[in-house]
C-alpha cells in the first residue's frame, strides 16, 4: 500500500475487569482495502469493532482516521466522521418501512434544523435522498421487498439490509461483523460481489469473518487474533501458511471436511 | 397541496361543528379537542420517541396555571403570559429531560411519576397564589385585539390550536428527525452507530412536546375560567396514556380516534350503567387492545396499504 492509511489503530488495549480482551492491538487500513480480522470464538474480534466504533471505550491505544483521533469520542460522532459499521445480529428498526431504516443511516446527511423542518423545509432533500435509499435497497438486492414489512424479511435479507442502512452513510470505513454468516448459497455470492464493488469505490472494509472459503479470496490482507493479540498479519495465502494460524485456529476447520461449517458451528 | 387542503377542510369543519352546539356540549367538545392536542403530543413521546414520560399532564397544568397566575396575580398582558409560559415551560422541560431522559426504561417512568405527585402537591400547597384545593378562578380571556373571544369563536382558537399542534407534529414525525425518534425507540445501539445523537434527540422531542402540552394547557384555563389540581391527575395521565394505546402507538391518525373513542366512551356508558361506568371502562380498554393490538387504527391499514401500491405503480410507470 502505498497510499498513507486511512485508519490507524495503534496500542489498542481494552481490559475488562482482569480479562485482556484486545491487547496491544495494532493494524492499518487503506481506503479501498478489504481487511479480515479473524480468529476463535472470544480472540476479541467484535471487542476491537466495538472499540473503533465508540461503542466501547478503550483503555488504551489510539485510533486514528486520516489524522484525527476517534478513540474517546462517542459512537454517533465515531460514525459523523464516516465510520459505519453492521451487526453480528440483525439490528432493524422493526416500527419502520425498508426505506426508512435505510434512511437512517443517511441521517449525518440531513442538514436542516427543525424550525425548517417545521416551517415546511427540506423536503427536497426529503426526496431526493429517499430515491437514494431505494436505490441503495435496489444495489443490495432488496428492490422486491421494498414496501415489505421488516419482521418478514428473511435473517439473509437482515443481514443486506444492514449493509444497505450502513452505506446510506457514505461511509469512508465501513465494518462487517461476520455479513456472511447465515447467508443461502446465492446470497453469499452477491454478498462477494457487493463487498467487492463497496471496495472498488474506495471504502475501506474491515470485515469479521468465520467462512474461510467466503474470505480468502475477497480479503486484502488478513489480521489474526488470538486471546486479544495479534499473532499474525498478511496476505490471504501467507495466512494460510502460517503455522501459529493453523495451530491457534484454521487447524480446526482443515481438519473438517465442510470447512466453514465447523466455524459455523462453533459459532 | 393536496394534505393542505384536507387539513384545512378538517379545520374548517371542526370550527363549523363549534357553532351548531349548545353551551353543555360545546364545554365537552372543547375539552375533546384539548384531549385530542394532548393525545398528539403524548403519542410523539411515548409512541414515536418511545419515552415512557408522566409527566404530560404537570405540563398541561403548569401552562394553564402559569396563564391563570399571570393573570389573575401579575396583571400581565395575555401575549406576555403566553409567551412566557411557553418560554419557562421550555426551559423546564429541558432541564428535566436532560437528567431524567438518561434514564432508561421504568426510571424514566418513575421519575416522571414522582414529578407529577409533586406537581399537585405543590399547586395544593400554594395557597393564594395556586388557589390551593379549590383552584384559582376568577379571569377570563382578555380582549385579543379588541374582541371579545367567547363562545364558538373560543372554540375556533382551540380548533387553530390543535391544527398547529398536528402540523408541527406531523411535519417533525416525517422529517429526519421523526425517524431519528423511531429508530432510538426501536433499537438505539444501532441508531447510535448510524450517527444519532440519542441524548439530544430525546430531549430535544421531550422538550418541543412538553411545550405543546403546556400550549394546551394554556387553552384549557380558559375553558370553564377555573385552574383546580383535580385536572391534572396522574388518574388523567394514565387515560391519556390508554387513549394512545387503544388508538395505536406511534401513529398520529391513532391518537386521534383513541381519544375521541375514549373520551365519548363514557357519556354512552354510563347512562346505561351509572356508577360502575368505570368498570366498563377498564373492560373496553382491555377488549380493545386484544381485539386491535396495533391500534383501532390498523383497521384502516388494508385500505392505506392499497393506496400505497397504487401510489408505487403508477411511480414505476
Amino acid at each position: 500500500m502505498i497510499a498513507a492509511p486511512l485508519l490507524s489503530v495503534r496500542g489498542l488495549t481494552k481490559r475488562f475487569g482482569g480479562l485482556l480482551a484486545v491487547d496491544e492491538l495494532d493494524f492499518d487500513l487503506s481506503a479501498g482495502e478489504v481487511l479480515a480480522v479473524i480468529g476463535p470464538n472470544g480472540a476479541g474480534k467484535s471487542t476491537t469493532f466495538g472499540l473503533v466504533c465508540g461503542a466501547i471505550q478503550r483503555s488504551a491505544g489510539e485510533i486514528i482516521l486520516k489524522g484525527a483521533r476517534l478513540d474517546g469520542l462517542p459512537p454517533h460522532e465515531v460514525a459523523r466522521r464516516g465510520v459505519f459499521r453492521t451487526f453480528q445480529h440483525n439490528m432493524a428498526f422493526k416500527g419502520m418501512s425498508l426505506v426508512d431504516n435505510v434512511l437512517i443511516g443517511a441521517h449525518r446527511r440531513f442538514k436542516g434544523s427543525l424550525f425548517g423542518v417545521v416551517a415546511g423545509f427540506g423536503a427536497d432533500t426529503e426526496r431526493a435522498e429517499r430515491q437514494r435509499a431505494i436505490e441503495l435497497a435496489r444495489f443490495v438486492g432488496l428492490g422486491d421487498w421494498l414496501d415489505a414489512d421488516i419482521a418478514t424479511l428473511s435473517f439473509g435479507q437482515g443481514r443486506l439490509l444492514e449493509i444497505a442502512r450502513a452505506l446510506a452513510g457514505e461511509p469512508k470505513v465501513l465494518l462487517l461483523d461476520e455479513p456472511g454468516a447465515g447467508l443461502t448459497p446465492s446470497e453469499s455470492v452477491r454478498l462477494f460481489a457487493i463487498i467487492k464493488e463497496i471496495a472498488a469505490r474506495g471504502v475501506a472494509v474491515l470485515l469479521i469473518e468465520h467462512d474461510m472459503h467466503f474470505l480468502m479470496p475477497l480479503a486484502d490482507r488478513v489480521v489474526v487474533l488470538n486471546f486479544g493479540r495479534k499473532i499474525a498479519e498478511g496476505t490471504p495465502a501467507e495466512i494460510r501458511a502460517d503455522p501459529e494460524v493453523v495451530e491457534a485456529y484454521l487447524g480446526n476447520i482443515a481438519k473438517d471436511s465442510t470447512g466453514a461449517g465447523a466455524a459455523h458451528a462453533a459459532g | 397541496m393536496k394534505s393542505f387542503l384536507t387539513l384545512l377542510a378538517a379545520l374548517l369543519a371542526l370550527c363549523a361543528l363549534g357553532f351548531l352546539l349548545g353551551s353543555y356540549e360545546s364545554d365537552v367538545y372543547r375539552k375533546l379537542l384539548l384531549w385530542i392536542a394532548l393525545g398528539l403530543s403524548f403519542n410523539f413521546l411515548f409512541g414515536i420517541s418511545g419515552q415512557v414520560a408522566f409527566s404530560h399532564f404537570v405540563f398541561l397544568g403548569f401552562g394553564a396555571y402559569w396563564v391563570a397566575i399571570s393573570l389573575v396575580h401579575w396583571d400581565l398582558p395575555l401575549a406576555v403570559a403566553i409567551a412566557s409560559g411557553l418560554l419557562v415551560a421550555a426551559v423546564a422541560a429541558a432541564m428535566i429531560a436532560i437528567p431524567s431522559t438518561r434514564l432508561e426504561g421504568p426510571y424514566l417512568a418513575l421519575a416522571t411519576l414522582a414529578l407529577g405527585q409533586l406537581f399537585l402537591l405543590g399547586i395544593a400547597s400554594g395557597r393564594d397564589l395556586t388557589g390551593g384545593d379549590s383552584g384559582l378562578g376568577g379571569y377570563s380571556l382578555p380582549p385579543i385585539l379588541g374582541f371579545t373571544v367567547k363562545g364558538p369563536w373560543y372554540t375556533a382558537c382551540i380548533v387553530l390550536m390543535l391544527g398547529l399542534t398536528y402540523v408541527i407534529l406531523d411535519r417533525l414525525d416525517r422529517s429526519s428527525f421523526g425517524r431519528a425518534c423511531r429508530a432510538i425507540r426501536d433499537n438505539q445501539t444501532a441508531a447510535q452507530a448510524m450517527g444519532i445523537n440519542a441524548p439530544r434527540t430525546k430531549v430535544i422531542a421531550f422538550t418541543i412536546t412538553s411545550v405543546l402540552a403546556s400550549l394546551a394547557g394554556i387553552f384549557y384555563a380558559f375553558v370553564d375560567n377555573l385552574v383546580a389540581p383535580g385536572a391534572f391527575s396522574l388518574e388523567s395521565m394514565f387515560i391519556l396514556l390508554f387513549m394512545v394505546i387503544v388508538g395505536g402507538t406511534g401513529r398520529q391518525l391513532g391518537a386521534i380516534i383513541g381519544v375521541v373513542v375514549l373520551y365519548m366512551a363514557p357519556f354512552f356508558i354510563e347512562p346505561l350503567i351509572g356508577h360502575y361506568h368505570f368498570m366498563a371502562f377498564g373492560a373496553l380498554v382491555v377488549i380493545l387492545i386484544i381485539y386491535k393490538p396495533n391500534g383501532l387504527v390498523s383497521m384502516f391499514d388494508p385500505i392505506l396499504k392499497r393506496r400505497r401500491m397504487a401510489a408505487l405503480e403508477k411511480a414505476q410507470l
